[in-house]
């Protein structure tokens, strides 16, 4: 096989980095640290993939003087700097080092007047979805510059268990547009098990909704409670449906695969499988191939 | 840590849907390790026709000579191969009773998919070889969930006087997916309740391995095959049990530690007025 240079082997292991489960991104990067064998080369080489790992993966940052969580997402990448992302819930930016994921140097961020009313009720009301929901969750909610009816929520949670040897991460985002009454989602989720093994959940779940005009004629937080409303049923909804999906991929596909005992309810009978002919046939050649290395 | 258990660590990790690409990537970045990767990473089983008898075949790096893989059946290479490795003539007279036992034995518990059973001579003494069983459902219509499921069985023996010891190395891949859609109406309506339209996947796939080491009584060659057919036979239902705990318990636990479908505000509520009119009580 041709030999191929740094910069193809960097490129190659990227890719990996953007597959790493939920919690292992160092793990992977260790393993690639080994493989590529050149520091230097590496550290400034996968930068990108990083980067782009944190934000499809709403890495979470803690937030500089604040106490709380924020999301690290496209959305909260403020225009024109790569590295500094928006809390809109502490109205600070802040830089995010996408290799040690450290927050620094926050910044005021002056939100939009006309905007902020609705984007605060929606945040309000997202957190306590969350405190309801979530065991390890993260929520952000971005208003839209330029736009008074357009608004991201972003949901994140982490449980990372290396010891039992399993990960998981539920991640979900909805854009709220009341000027088109809809709202559009995703919800994601992966687990990983990896006990003498490797076993990988990955869902995509795609949903949309027309909001009624009652909802978004009323006033901020009574809007915003019934939009988190709907996003928790559906969720729930969702939940619930990943239980009659695994109960029909148990009781149809896993036993449409193979069986857990044969037609008989019996295990083989190794003898009769045999078959006594076959049987006899290689009987009258025993002991040759015992003695021909066989034995030691 | 070292080349080698890099690449092992990284395939743990790495999602199995993608594991025949990222194989390649390995071999592409470190070639020098290649062989390596491919002896200890096991991949999905490939599917071949035998030209001559036009029965189906497995194919992994057990058959492999090149670009050529040798067929069970018919003990030929496709596309044929001069120096190919075959198994001398007793051996093969194993393999070829071996392979009709676990046709049958792919019979009573898949109904369907195919098998193959490939004999190799060791170097210090007995022999080893590879079980291979793979089926998949090939879904009716795209909403219908599909999968498929992959055994690797390898294993070496050596006789020791009427006994023989028995490592076996037991790799099970399964996948399953499933799409969904909803099929609600739309709400366009205002004065309709509101309800959501939703589409997805859902994949579950990986690969779990297990060992075990055994002694049997060896009466003649061919009780190898009933050895290790008795061993393939229990370590497969251990398995099966293993994977429907994993894939079904394990992963559906894991989900719910990440969202509560119950109100854990509620709970915490509750919980705290508990303790309350405990107090009260005690007081």
């Amino acid at each position: 096989m041709a030999l191929i240079s740094t910069e193809e082997r960097i490129e190659a292991v990227s890719k990996f980095l953007l597959q790493s489960p939920p919690g292992e991104i160092n793990d992977v990067l260790n393993d690639v640290r080994t493989l590529i064998g050149d520091d230097e080369s590496l550290e400034t080489g996968v930068i990108p993939a990083l980067q782009k790992y944190n934000l499809e993966q709403f890495t979470v940052a803690e937030v500089p003087e604040a106490h709380h969580t924020s999301i690290v997402s496209s959305t909260a990448q403020i225009l024109g700097e790569k590295d500094r992302f928006l809390d809109p819930r502490s109205k600070t930016s802040f830089l995010f080092d996408h290799l040690s994921l450290e927050a620094s140097d926050p910044q005021i961020y002056e939100p939009d007047q006309a905007s902020e009313p609705f984007r605060s009720a929606l945040e309000a009301s997202a957190l306590k979805y969350l405190d309801s929901h979530f065991n390890d969750g993260t929520t952000s909610v971005f208003a839209t510059p330029n736009s008074t009816g357009h608004f991201v929520i972003q949901i994140v949670a982490n449980k990372y268990n290396p010891v039992n040897f399993w990960s998981g991460r539920w991640r979900s985002e909805y854009i709220v547009d009341l000027d088109a009454r809809k709202i559009t989602g995703q919800v994601l989720v992966n687990v990983h098990y990896y006990e003498q093994g490797n076993v990988q959940l990955e869902t995509k779940h795609k949903a949309s909704i027309t909001l009624p005009a009652s909802i978004v004629a009323s006033s901020p937080s009574s809007s915003a409670n019934k939009v988190l409303a709907l996003i928790a049923g559906q969720e729930s909804t969702y939940q619930e449906s990943l239980g009659d999906v695994y109960h029909e991929m148990g009781e149809k596909t896993f036993k449409g695969l193979r069986r857990a005992l044969p037609l008989t309810r019996q295990k083989l009978d190794w003898d009769k499988v045999l078959g006594y002919k076959l049987g006899a046939e290689l009987s009258a050649s025993k002991g040759v191939f015992g003695g021909s290395g066989a034995s030691t | 840590m070292d080349i080698v258990s890099s690449m092992l660590d990284l395939m743990r990790r790495l999602p199995p849907t993608k594991i025949e690409e990222n194989v390649d990537a390995l071999m592409q970045i470190s070639p020098d390790y290649a062989d390596d990767l491919s002896g200890n990473v096991d991949q999905p089983l490939k599917l071949r026709v035998d030209k001559a008898t036009g029965k189906e075949y497995l194919a992994c790096v057990y058959n492999q000579d090149g670009e050529s893989y040798r067929s069970p059946w018919s003990n030929e290479y496709d596309p044929p191969s001069e120096d190919g490795p075959v198994p001398p003539p007793k051996l093969r007279k194993l393999e070829i009773a071996a392979n009709e036992a676990f046709d049958t034995y792919r019979e009573m518990y898949f109904e369907g998919g195919v098998s193959s059973v490939f004999l190799w001579d060791l170097e210090e003494g007995g022999f080893a070889g590879v079980v291979l069983l793979k089926k998949f459902l090939t879904p009716a219509s795209p909403l219908e969930p599909s999968g498929s499921w992959d055994s690797i069985h390898v294993f070496e023996t050596v006789e020791r006087g009427r006994q023989a010891h028995y490592k076996l190395t037991s790799t099970i891949m399964l996948q399953l997916i499933t799409r969904r859609e909803s099929t609600e109406g739309s709400s366009s309506d205002a004065r309709e309740p509101a309800t959501w339209k939703h589409d997805g996947e859902i994949s579950l796939s990986g690969s779990m391995t297990r060992q075990t080491e055994q002694d049997h009584p060896v009466q003649d060659t061919i009780s190898h095959v009933q050895n290790v057919g008795k061993m393939v036979e229990d370590m497969e239902i251990k398995m099966r049990n293993l994977l429907q705990e994993v894939y079904f318990g394990k992963t559906r636990d894991v989900v719910h530690d990440l969202r509560s479908l119950d109100d854990l505000e509620k709970a915490r509520k509750q919980r705290e007025l508990q303790k309350e009119l405990v107090g009260f009580i005690k007081r």
